[in-house]
């Protein structure tokens, strides 16, 4: 990680990757603690559909609604590296990352031929 | 072994480069015009190909497609509005693909229409959910060097070849400038359709294409495309020295065909048939492919054909209601060459904010090191930039001052 980081440009919406490499959401939003005269901290990455009214008005509630509304909070601390993707520490499930393909994996697995 | 591998990739390339949109605006505007819009098609082909390489190449290296970029570089609410416009043009087009398919379909066996439909999408279906994404790419890519039958086609009709020159050099028809640009405008939506680069993107990170692959990259991109091209300039020629002389307005998929089999025969004909059965189903799939990437890279959703089916869960479902949304449009019995003809102008309009953030990525030397934009990849991204720009502003105005092309 390089010491200096462009967060708007350089974190979010920016692909999100747990321990493995697998793809598991985008960073949607950062929380970032600290008064004013104090210096500012990034103390998380927002994830999820719950996010999305923030970032994009009546259309992002619409996309929220549809989405399901969940929203997934990573400690910044759990960050490994910021490359092109933001790299995670665990694997996604550990945070709750990736749940929707989760829940939806075994209903695909039943079709024949799903593991092709 | 690497330049026979290249090889294929580019004869699959150019079979791949013609979908409904490039054979309804190619032939038409053969049938209108001549040979006189020959030189926007070099405009189009120059123009894909720079945009192809510019996205395989950030692919390669930063391992982001297109809708990654699009997310980082416009933001959320511009990329959400980028996105759900792109996912309407991309279903129209896919609608419109897989109606070529079920016409084709038709045309070869006699059976009804609306049971192709069904035919066509249960075998959509079947392929991308067995067959790699290599095997996918090389079938309907080598299937749809048939349509070189339209080379043997454009020359057995003795054109003009003073005329087919001249039509290489830019000029405007001053007859009837608003359809000449209508049609302009149609011909570069073909060439450049936005799907092309979502699934030129992500395949390269389906295939695993990294920094010693941009060989691969440039050569499909500049020789692929380049000679795919020239399937284009052909079915112009057909069209200019078939239907303009003898005024047939080409609306169907058959007529298109007849352009091969009137200096050829039967077996024209077929070969014609079957090259755009490929062509258009090859494209179905593309179309596909490109929605569910869309629409998985802007979630962050696990995405891609080399994770299995039940790998990349959310993605596998995403093209399957694709599917059936495309299923239930056809099956209204919309025509599809009209479809095509909405879709191929309408996805012009979506172009700027698809090219914009691959420019924008390719120049940032955080990701791209070495591999960022030359000062040519610049000159001609910036240049092609505005084009689009300007041509997405007039689409719209175009399509509605020629009542879609028929005044």
């Amino acid at each position: 990680m390089s010491d200096e980081l462009d967060l708007a440009l350089g974190v979010l919406d920016h692909q999100l990757l747990d321990r493995d490499g697998r793809r598991c959401g985008n960073v949607d939003d950062l929380a970032i603690e600290g008064g004013p005269g104090e210096d500012a901290e990034v103390v998380a990455i927002l994830s999820g559909p719950g996010v999305w009214p923030n970032r994009a008005g009546w259309l992002g509630r619409v996309a929220a609604r549809i989405g399901g509304g969940r929203r997934v909070r990573v400690p910044w601390s759990e960050v490994a590296e910021v490359e092109s993707h933001v790299q995670l520490k665990k694997q996604a499930t550990d945070y709750g990352l990736g749940a929707g393909d989760d829940r939806l994996r075994p209903f695909i697995e039943r079709i024949p031929g799903a593991g092709r | 072994m690497k330049i026979f591998q290249i090889a294929l990739g580019i004869l699959a390339a150019i079979g791949g480069f013609v979908d409904i949109g490039d054979l309804v605006f190619n032939v038409s505007a053969g049938a209108t015009f001549g040979y006189e819009l020959l030189w926007v098609v070099v405009v189009g082909v120059v123009g894909i190909i720079v945009y192809s390489e510019m996205c395989g190449r950030v692919a390669a290296i930063s391992q982001k497609a297109v809708f990654d970029a699009v997310r980082e570089r416009v933001g959320f609410s511009a990329g959400l509005t980028t996105l759900i416009a792109a996912q309407i043009v991309n279903l129209m087009t896919l609608a419109a693909e897989v109606g070529g398919l079920a016409i084709c379909l038709r045309l070869l066996s006699g059976l009804p229409y609306r049971w192709l439909i069904v035919v066509a999408i249960v075998v959509i279906g079947l392929v991308v959910w067995t067959v790699s994404f290599d095997w996918i790419e090389r079938i309907f890519g080598y299937g749809g060097l048939c349509l070189l039958v339209f080379a043997v086609a454009a020359v057995k009709l003795h054109p003009d070849w003073g005329a087919v020159a001249h039509g290489f050099v830019p000029h405007i028809n001053t007859n009837d400038p608003v359809l000449y640009l209508y049609f302009a405008v149609g011909l570069l939506g073909a060439a450049m359709t936005p799907y092309e680069v979502y699934f030129y993107s992500s395949g390269a990170i389906e295939e695993g294409w990294k920094a010693k692959d941009l060989s691969i990259n440039r050569a499909n991109a500049m020789i692929g495309y380049g000679l795919g091209g020239i399937l284009s300039f052909t079915l112009m020629i057909t069209g200019g020295a078939l239907f303009l002389a003898e005024g047939i307005e080409p609306e169907t998929l058959g007529t298109i065909a007849m352009g091969a089999q009137v200096p050829l025969g039967t077996a024209g004909l077929i070969l014609a048939l079957v090259g755009i059965l490929f062509a258009v189903g090859g494209a179905s799939i593309d179309t596909l492919f490109a929605g569910a990437y869309n629409l998985a890279q802007f979630m962050g959703w696990e995405w891609g054909r080399y994770r299995s089916n039940a790998g990349a869960p959310r993605f596998t479902l995403t093209w399957l209601v694709l599917l059936v949304l495309a299923l239930g449009i056809v099956m209204t019995g919309v025509d599809p060459v009209m479809l095509t003809e909405y879709a191929v102008i309408f996805s012009v309009v979506a172009l700027p904010l698809t090219y914009l953030p691959i420019l924008l990525v390719a120049n940032d030397k955080a990701y791209m090191g070495t591999h960022a934009n030359g000062r040519l990849a610049n000159i001609l991204g910036i240049a092609y930039f505005v084009l689009i720009l300007a041509v997405s502003l007039s689409a719209i105005p175009l399509m509605i001052l020629t009542n879609v092309g028929q005044a």
